[in-house]
Order: C-alpha cells, then structure tokens, then sequence
C-alpha cells in the first residue's frame, strides 16, 4: 500500500473501481442472465410451438388412422354383410329356381288334371247320353256324336250285323261317298274280320302307313253284346288336326266297343207306345 | 247371383251337355241351352246374354244365320260370339268372323279351350 494513496482517494479508487466492475459485472451477467433468460424462453416457446405443432399434426395423424382403421372396419363389416348377402341371394336365387320347377311342375299338372277332367267329362257325358236314349236313331245319332265330335273322326261309318249274320250292314256313314259304303261280308275285310272275331283293330299311328280307307280303316271296333259283335265302327279318315290317338280316344273306343251295342239293343225294344212304366212288363217276373 | 249369361246353341245333346260342363266351371257364369239358330233366337228375345257359342252346323237355321240375326239386333248386336267349326270347314269359318263372330273353337272341343276364350271375351 502507497503512502500518497490517501485512505480517501484508496477508498474512493476502491469504491469506484471496485463496484464500477462489480455493477458492471452484474449488469453483465444480469443482461446476459435476462438475454440468456430471454433466449431460453424463446428457445422454449419455439419448443413448445414446435412441439405443439407437431402434438397436433400427431392428433391429425392419430384421427386420421383411427378413421382408416374405423374405415377399414367399415369395409371389413361391409365385405362381411356383402358376402351374407350373397349367401342369402343364393340361397333365395336356388329357392326361386326350386319355386320355379315346383310351380312348372304343378302348372303341368294343372294342366294335365284338367285334361284329365275334360276326358273323364267326355267319357261320362258320351255313356249318360247313349244309355239316355230309348230310340235306335237317337242311339245312332250319340254314336255319330262321340265318333265325330269327341274322337274327332272325319270319315265313319256303322255297321249293323244282319240277322242271318252273314253281313255287316252300313246304317250311318260320316265324310265318306255314300256309294262306296257298303254291306261287307262277315269275315271279309278290315269290318267283316271285326263282325266275326269281335276283335278291335286300331293303327298305332292313324296316318301311318297312310289315310285310311273303307277296307283299311284307321280303326274299327265291333260293337259287342255279350261276347257277339252285332256291328261294328269303322273310322276311315280323322279330322286334320288330330295328328294322333289321345288316351281318352281308347277310353272312348271301349265305350263304343262294350256299350254301343247294348244301347242299340235296349232301345229296340223300348216301345214308345207302352210308355216307360209299361216297358217294364214282365221285369219283376225275370228279377 | 251370377253376373254373367252365356247361350249355348249346338244342336247335338252330347256337345251341348259337354258345353255346358265345361262352361259349369267359369263361377258366376249361367248357361241357357238352344237347340238350334231359331231355338236360339227365341231364348236371345227373352233374355239378355253376354256371350253365345254357336255351331255352325245346325237343322232348321244354322250358326252363319244365327250370327248374321245376332248382329242386326238391336239387343244383342254386341254381344259376343264364339263359333264352333270344324278343321275342315275353313270357309264357313272365314264366313262366321266375315260375318261377326268374335272367336272360333275347332273340334274336337276341349274344355280348357272353351273356358281360356270365354274368359277371355267377358274380361274375366
């Protein structure tokens, strides 16, 4: 320590010096401190604005994801209802196609019941009107009828045995020259063969080998009474549009075969005279 | 209550009773029976029908005749009619439409037949 240094002027030098360093230090390191201060808070704001942008973009992400991953649910649920759907519309497809066939199927049926019941109607109608008949021409007039109208003949013709039984008479003819119909001898030809044996003759296929004829017809059938024939039908040639037999033309034939002749003979001898009552002279008696 | 009428005019008892069955299946529907085109006529001036069946060939006036009367009167010039011809018989056929019938069935007549066309005529 100097002696000219005055404790005055040390202490001044002192105080000035030494709090001048240490001001100017702390105002140093306290703008340092509030810079660095600042700076820090600066740095944390642009973390935390980073941070926050990237928290949000990470929300985004994350809403975004979980919108797939609800979307891809969506699909998945979606492929999963399409892929029932398709299981129940094939299912309900193979229970149409079924109902289809099963519908086709009873429409057929329908179809063939009706068929069956136009047949059965033909049969009944054709026996109830030749029994309802007490007059042999009306008994002809049915035969004609369910020759022409329910067979669908053309051409016909009937024949009635005669008594000596040597030949077949004609007593109506239908669509044939009236000449070229003629009593034939029993025995001879397609009706005389028929008079004789009571054997139907019928062509598997009417127009095959071609149309018939009065000595080939398509079909003839001898009316039978009791295991005689006492005449026969003859049709030669059928309606154009009638291509085959149907069923019920067999049916009819044996109406025609096993019935006609009994008609005829019944109202032969009804006598219109006696009334129906006085027809039944003499049936108690043979009871 | 039936609401509708049909005249059916044949003269063959058989084809008639067979008509008839047929005709017995449409519901509502009442069948008058004709013998024959005059037969016919008569039951067309006594009553009011909403269709007729007619065969052509007929006694005493046949199915054309019964048309051609059918169509010129004032009752029943509208009514429906449905013939009944025979393959053969394409003329008297042409002549029945020719003439005014609505509608043709051929023999050998088949139920289902008959019950589709008059079904069809009265909208049934």
């Amino acid at each position: 320590m100097s002696s000219d240094q005055s404790p005055g002027s040390d202490s001044k030098h002192r105080s000035s010096d030494a709090p001048l360093d240490l001001a100017k230090e702390r105002e140093t390191f306290v703008r340092s401190f509030l810079r660095k201060g600042v700076e820090y808070t600066e740095l944390l704001l642009r973390e935390n604005e980073e941070l926050r942008r990237e928290m949000a973009g990470i929300r985004s992400e994350n809403t975004r994801l979980r919108a797939q991953v609800a979307s891809d649910d969506a699909i998945r649920d979606l492929l999963r209802k399409i892929e029932g759907l398709e299981v129940e519309r094939n299912a309900l497809l193979e229970r149409t196609t079924a109902l289809d066939a099963s519908r086709r199927k009873f429409d057929a049926r329908q179809a063939e019941i009706e068929l069956e019941v136009n047949d059965l109607a033909n049969l009944f109608i054709a026996t109830v009107q030749l029994h309802a008949s007490l007059s042999p021409r009306r008994v002809v007039r049915h035969l004609r009828d369910m020759c022409g109208q329910l067979v669908g003949a053309l051409g016909f013709a009937i024949y009635l045995v005669d008594e000596a039984r040597e030949s077949a008479v004609p007593v109506a003819s239908e669509g044939l020259d009236p000449a070229s119909v003629v009593a034939v001898r029993i025995g001879t030809g397609a009706v005389g063969d028929a008079c004789l044996t009571g054997m139907s003759n019928i062509r598997d296929n009417p127009s095959h080998p071609g149309p018939g004829t009065l000595e080939d017809p398509v079909a003839v059938i001898p009316m039978m009474v009791e295991g005689t024939a006492i005449g026969a039908i003859a049709i030669v040639t059928l309606l154009g549009q009638k291509e085959g037999w149907a069923s019920v033309d067999h049916e009819l034939f044996q109406i025609l075969g096993g019935q006609a002749g009994t008609a005829l003979i019944a109202s032969n001898l009804y006598q219109p005279s006696l009334g129906p009552v006085g027809n039944l002279r003499g049936v108690r008696e043979k009871l | 209550m039936s609401d509708f009428s049909c005249l059916v005019v044949e003269d063959s008892p058989m084809m008639r009773q067979l008509l008839v069955f047929a005709l017995a299946r449409i519901k509502r529907l009442t069948v008058t029976e004709a013998e024959d085109g005059v037969d016919g006529l008569r039951k067309l001036a006594n009553g009011k029908f909403d269709l007729v069946i007619t065969d052509i060939n007929m006694p005493i006036m046949d199915g054309l005749k019964l048309v051609k009367r059918i169509r010129s009167d004032e009752v029943h010039k509208d009514v429906p009619i449905i013939i009944i011809t025979t393959e053969g018989s394409t003329e008297d056929r042409q002549r029945a439409l020719a003439l005014g019938a609505n509608a043709y069935i051929t023999k050998p007549i088949q139920a289902p037949q008959v019950i589709a066309k008059v079904k069809e005529l009265l909208n049934v």
